[in-house]
């Protein structure tokens, strides 16, 4: 990459921004332009920003209202200019104007607007629609109307428009980052080869979960010339937490902080790790700092909404995270967290509003997706919270906690294969909670396939045993298997191993009894089988006739009793 | 100043008692509304039988007075064919006697044609309105230019769409006027007709509104004024019904003009090299209505009422741009603005129906259907022809399901208004409402043979054909009137036609046509985004494809926006459960059950801490030899489980 000519497309953008008043992108290309500042540009590079065009008077005034966001004033001056600057200033105000009374009739944030109301959107969607078709949009005006139909909920139109406008205008951030939110695949699209592409496909990355492959690309990145920027940091640290690669994204966020102390940008994320990892100091450290720099930020408001949770001070977490929604109505991770919170405080129908609007604005969040399904499980409405795990599942296809509870609604819908299934696939990535093994063992068990069942008992007694030192209170579910191991071998004629188990079981107060009286009944039966061998050929290990159901294992036990 | 006027006159009278005279006098007394003094000056001498000014004045005073029946006589003595020249030449007229009974300078043709009107005028107000048509229309005959009489067979819609062609086509303009002259008569005339029976594009409108010369609309014009009317031209407001299975399209009729108007239009537009006149006229305010209107009926309604408010800026009373920009704020829920007209019209003119029509029109936008109907009502009584008022009172019954009070409006509308299809069409619509599908055809029908090209009659037919399970025949016609609807619209189709391409789409999965129903669903959602019912419907048809996810998705969608549609929510209650029946356990799952595969490790050991307490000696030296050989196994088999 020529980092000179990457430097020239960047004034030029933040030129052509500022001048529309996309004030987002102006930052974040000052950003790259800054994190670009050992690359030094001849004078004559440096584009000319006056130039004499038409309409200026008008569009000067238009400007300077929308400046200081007179919107509807701005658009009224506007009204009735051709050229492409002005015209875009019209739409955009009047859309910035129809957001902002949106925001200033809501009441309550609880319930955001209501998008039944839309008629001005649609209104002003439809002069877009017009001029559209008449092939009169220009790429930012194309943007607009992107986002617009985006809004409306078109997504496949509004797909259409963003790519249309970045064949126009390829330093439109705003435009790649919109259009990296809004596609589910990787190659589909035809956009234009453009060095900001590698940006956009980092961030649809991170938007997809294709974590690994968003790393690569900020790295290469960064090893290209952009190592100081800030925006690759936090991307690398974003992909860092969804790998739940905790401790390398805090010291990534540090990093970034250090640079730039003043960052408000994905604090919140910041601050999630901060909770998850239970360090109280730094989060209510971050939750000072960010309140000094700016209260009314959604960010800020995140931070303390999850200082206060980590304290369980639920109803004020709530509280926070309301004012966040309230200044921003589609800040994600407020939405999310704050059915997290409602979910602590037992608010069921609450939680699942906010999990439905999480997942309203962001199909993927995966977390929301979980939090329905918790939701719906509490209202024992199985099949439902059944395609919510699926869904989870399905952004999360390694993560066990999804699985495992994909499994225990298929349990309690009866449907054990499939809960069987999900098991197994739950110990293959890795159990992390430990509880799938137990359970799969058992569903083998209660799916006659002893062979199975013995063989997962047998491993999570294993892995029991040796984490001892460090096991929970409950022991049942271990001395349970050890039992159904013991009479396994039994059956089996294995009599070493199930001696080895039986004698296991002595140590729980519980099986105490049982493993005395499966004992006795080895210790019978070796001496049969120490008279069969004087009698006769040693025909060691044939198993007994009896090798049948062991589901219930007294019952077993009984059998052998008997004979 | 009349009183002077009087005052004179009178002693002229005493001085000469000359008829002329008295002619003079009794104008003054119908100028200071003394209409019965007038009538008595001129019958207690005769004139009316000998004058056929002054007979023509009585006429008038009567009429003002509302004494239809003696102006019918007075009206009747002169028998118009009498009087009517072979020749139309002024100066070789008839007996000799008659010819000083037109006093001034007046050319004949425009006295008949006045004759003519104000007959017609006296039968209107008796109700019959057919003869008053044949009146009107041999006033135009007499007169080409007397706009009043062509103006009030259309605004009262006493003409089919084909009948004012035919009138139209009919009219003598070649022998009454220059070349140039008829051109731009007709042109004038053609922008008054009916526009909403048929679509049509608009023809580009001029960007600014220049003042008219409208030197040659009044000379047109007759020197007599009736009492003011307000012109109304036919205004459908529209009425909000949905039905169950199938959202009824509600709207009003919309459009415009037939392929004969087209080529009038394409006319029209070579026309202005050669006329330079014609060109200035179509800024004149009336030609821009003319415009407004046919962006109103295209279902255009943000372009039409920006048209209309720069009208009315120039403007503020134009009458006739009134009843269009009243319909268009309905459209666009523009309560304020309507309040604001309303009050100020009131205030204004409260002897107009047009006030009262807007008031009520008012209170219907804001829902309070009672007022509504009162100020209708009103207004109805003000002017019993007034048609939209009629409509928008059988709307105001219609949103409140009161079909049968509704069907009594629209029934009054459709007698008053002859010639249009619309009154007819709303009455088809409360019976297919009402579940009486065979009389609704029956209407639609009638209104079909009345406006041919209507797309909203061919989808009201669509529509029953639907409920009557006749899918093909539905297809037919939705297709049809999408047709006609493109054919106007390069770009996209307004909004208001989102019913249609949604009822299409219901008709398409009906016929089991699914990619096509979900194509159709699709582009309405395009007109009206986020729409509960729209939503549903793909999610339906997902359902019956068998993308059950996705039906899942859509009825989710539906749900959020509308939480307590049962069809939805039953159907997502079954699709869900059925979701988990068919798919795999999650994506990838193997279809047998997976067989266990032990990590290295099969056997449980004891520990050396175990052993002292054991008592079985043998056993726990072969344990530990066991332990041994496995440790190291253990451990990675512990390692690859936690990761």
């Amino acid at each position: 990459m020529d980092l000179r000519s990457i430097k020239k497309d960047i004034l030029r953008g933040i030129h052509d921004c500022s001048q529309r008043g996309l004030y987002h992108s102006v930052k974040w290309l000052s950003e790259l332009n800054f994190s670009l500042s050992h690359v030094k540009l001849s004078h004559q590079f440096i584009p000319e920003s006056e130039e004499f065009e038409d309409e200026q008077e008008e569009y000067l005034l238009a400007k300077s209202y929308f400046d200081i966001k007179e919107y509807d004033r701005c658009a009224y001056f506007v009204k009735s200019c051709t050229t492409p600057k002005p015209r875009f200033l019209y739409f955009y105000s009047q859309y910035l104007s129809i957001e902002k009374k949106k925001l200033d009739n809501m009441t309550d944030s609880n319930c955001p607007p209501d998008s039944s109301k839309n008629n001005s959107l649609k209104n002003l969607c439809e002069q877009l629609q017009h001029d559209f078709y008449q092939n009169k949009l220009d790429g930012y005006a194309l943007y607009l109307y992107g986002v617009i139909l985006k809004r409306l909920d078109l997504i496949s139109s509004s797909i259409e428009a963003f790519v249309k406008a970045l064949s126009f205008e390829p330093m439109l951030w705003c435009c790649w980052f919109e259009l990296g939110k809004l596609v589910s695949d990787k190659n589909s699209l035809s956009l234009p080869d453009h060095w900001m592409k590698q940006f956009y496909i980092a961030h649809a990355c991170l938007e997809q979960l294709r974590n690994d492959e968003a790393l690569e690309i900020c790295q290469s990145l960064c090893s290209q010339g952009f190592e100081n920027s800030t925006y690759l940091m936090s991307q690398v640290a974003l992909g860092h937490h969804n790998n739940r690669d905790l401790d390398k994204a805090i010291n990534m966020f540090k990093k970034i902080l250090e640079l730039d102390p003043y960052r408000l940008d994905n604090l919140d994320t910041y601050s999630n790790l901060l909770y998850v990892q239970e360090m109280k100091t730094q989060l209510a450290d971050l939750a000072h700092k960010v309140v000094s720099i700016d209260k009314y930020r959604v960010e800020t408001c995140c931070v303390i909404g999850n200082y206060y949770s980590l304290r369980s001070d639920h109803a004020k977490a709530v509280l926070y995270f309301r004012r966040a929604l309230k200044l921003n109505p589609q800040f994600l991770s407020a939405w999310t967290l704050m059915g997290h919170e409602f979910m602590e405080m037992k608010n069921i129908n609450a939680a699942i509003q906010s999990y439905r609007h999480a997942i309203e604005i962001n199909h993927r969040d995966y977390r929301a997706w979980y939090g329905l399904g918790q939701t719906y499980e509490i209202l024992k409405m199985y099949f439902y919270s059944l395609y919510y795990y699926k869904q989870a599942q399905q952004l999360k296809p390694n993560d066990s906690r999804m699985i495992i509870a994909l499994g225990e609604t298929y349990e309690k819908l009866d449907k054990i294969e499939n809960a069987l299934k999900c098991y197994y696939k739950a110990c293959s990535v890795g159990d992390v909670e430990g509880l799938a093994l137990i359970r799969l063992a058992k569903l083998y068990d209660k799916l006659n396939e002893s062979e199975n069942a013995a063989a997962a008992f047998t491993e999570y007694c294993l892995r029991e045993d040796d984490n001892k030192e460090k096991m929970y209170d409950d022991q049942t579910e271990f001395f349970n298997a050890l039992q159904y191991l013991a009479n396994y071998h039994l059956n089996k004629g294995q009599l070493d191993d199930a001696y080895t188990y039986a004698y296991k079981c002595l140590e729980c107060n519980e099986t105490k009894e049982q493993g005395k009286a499966l004992l006795r009944v080895i210790a019978a039966k070796r001496g049969e089988q120490d008279n069969e061998v004087k009698m006769e050929d040693p025909t060691e290990n044939t198993s007994p006739p009896e090798e049948t159901n062991t589901s219930d294992m007294n019952f077993s036990l009984m059998i052998l009793e008997n004979q | 100043m009349h009183e002077t006027a009087l005052y004179w006159a009178d002693k002229v009278v005493a001085l000469t008692e000359n008829p002329r005279d008295i002619y003079w006098l009794a104008q003054c007394m119908y100028h200071l509304k003394q209409y019965h003094r007038a009538v008595h000056l001129m019958r207690s001498r005769n004139l009316e039988k000998t004058f056929i000014l002054c007979n023509y004045l009585t006429v008038r005073c009567l009429l003002a007075a509302n004494e239809l029946n003696e102006a019918l006589l007075v009206v009747n003595i002169l028998d118009v064919e009498l009087f009517m020249p072979q020749s139309s030449t002024i100066s070789n007229c008839i007996n000799g006697n008659l010819d000083p009974l037109i006093f001034d300078d007046k050319p004949k043709n425009q006295v008949y044609a006045s004759i003519m009107f104000l007959k017609g005028k006296v039968l209107e107000g008796m109700d019959n309105r057919i003869l008053a048509a044949d009146c009107y229309k041999q006033a135009l005959q007499y007169d080409v230019y007397c706009f009043e009489a062509f103006d009030s067979l259309t605004r009262y819609q006493m003409l089919t769409a084909s009948e004012e062609e035919e009138l139209l086509k009919s009219l003598p303009l070649t022998e009454q006027c220059s070349l140039e002259e008829a051109e731009i008569l007709r042109c004038l005339y053609e922008s008054k007709l009916k526009k909403y029976h048929a679509p049509a594009a608009v023809p580009p409108c001029p960007s600014k509104i220049v003042y008219a010369d409208n030197r040659l609309l009044q000379s047109g014009h007759l020197v007599l004024n009736i009492t003011p009317h307000c012109i109304s031209k036919l205004t459908s407001t529209p009425n909000f019904i949905s039905s169950t299975s199938i959202s009824t399209p509600n709207q009003p009729v919309t459009e415009v003009e037939s392929k004969k108007k087209l080529k009038s239009m394409d006319m029209e537009s070579s026309d202005t090299i050669e006329n330079p006149c014609l060109e200035k006229l179509k800024s004149s305010l009336d030609m821009i209505v003319a415009k407004a209107e046919r962006l109103y009926y295209n279902c255009d309604f943000q372009q039409c009422s920006n048209l209309t408010e720069v009208i009315l800026k120039q403007d503020p009373w134009h009458t006739g741009c009134l009843p269009i920009h009243i319909s268009c704020q309905i459209e666009l829920k523009e309560s304020n603005k309507l309040f604001l007209l309303a009050h100020n019209l009131v205030d204004l003119y409260p002897n107009l129906a047009i006030s009262w029509y807007a008031v009520g029109c008012y209170y219907y936008i804001i829902g309070k259907s009672d007022y509504a109907r009162r100020y209708l009502a009103k207004a109805t009584c003000l002017d019993r022809l007034f048609g939209p008022a009629w409509l928008a009172y059988g709307h105001s019954f219609a949103i409140e399901n009161e079909h049968d009070q509704a069907m009594a409006a629209y029934f009054k509308a459709s007698q008053l208004m002859k010639g249009c299809h619309l009154p007819l069409l709303y009455i088809g619509l409360e019976c297919g409402l009402t579940n009486n599908i065979k009389l609704a055809e029956k209407f639609f029908q009638q209104a079909q043979n009345i406006a041919p090209d209507d797309p909203f009659i061919l989808h009201e037919k669509g529509v029953i054909n639907f409920q009557n399970l006749e899918y093909k025949n539905a297809e037919r016609n939705f297709k049809e009137a999408l047709e006609k609807i493109k054919k106007i619209h390069s770009g996209p189709i307004p909004q208001r036609w989102m019913s249609l391409l949604n009822n299409l789409g219901h008709t398409c999965r009906k016929l089991k046509k699914y990619e096509e129903a979900l194509e159709y669903h699709h582009q309405a959602l395009l007109l009206s985004p986020q729409n509960a019912a729209i939503y549903s419907a793909i999610g339906f048809v997902h359902s019956l494809i068998g993308n059950t996810e996705e039906a899942v998705e859509w009825f989710h969608k539906a749900l959020g926006l509308e939480r307590d549609d049962t069809f939805s929510s039953t159907m997502l209650n079954y699709v869900i459960e059925q979701l988990s029946e068919e798919r795999p356990a999650y994506p990838g799952a193997p279809d047998e059950i997976p067989k266990y595969v032990p990590r290295e490790r099969t056997r449980m050991t004891l520990t050396f801490s175990e052993m002292e307490e054991s008592s079985v000696d043998k056993d726990i030296s072969m344990s530990i030899s066991a332990r041994d050989s496995t440790k190291v196994e253990e451990s990675q088999s512990n390692m690859s489980l936690s990761i």
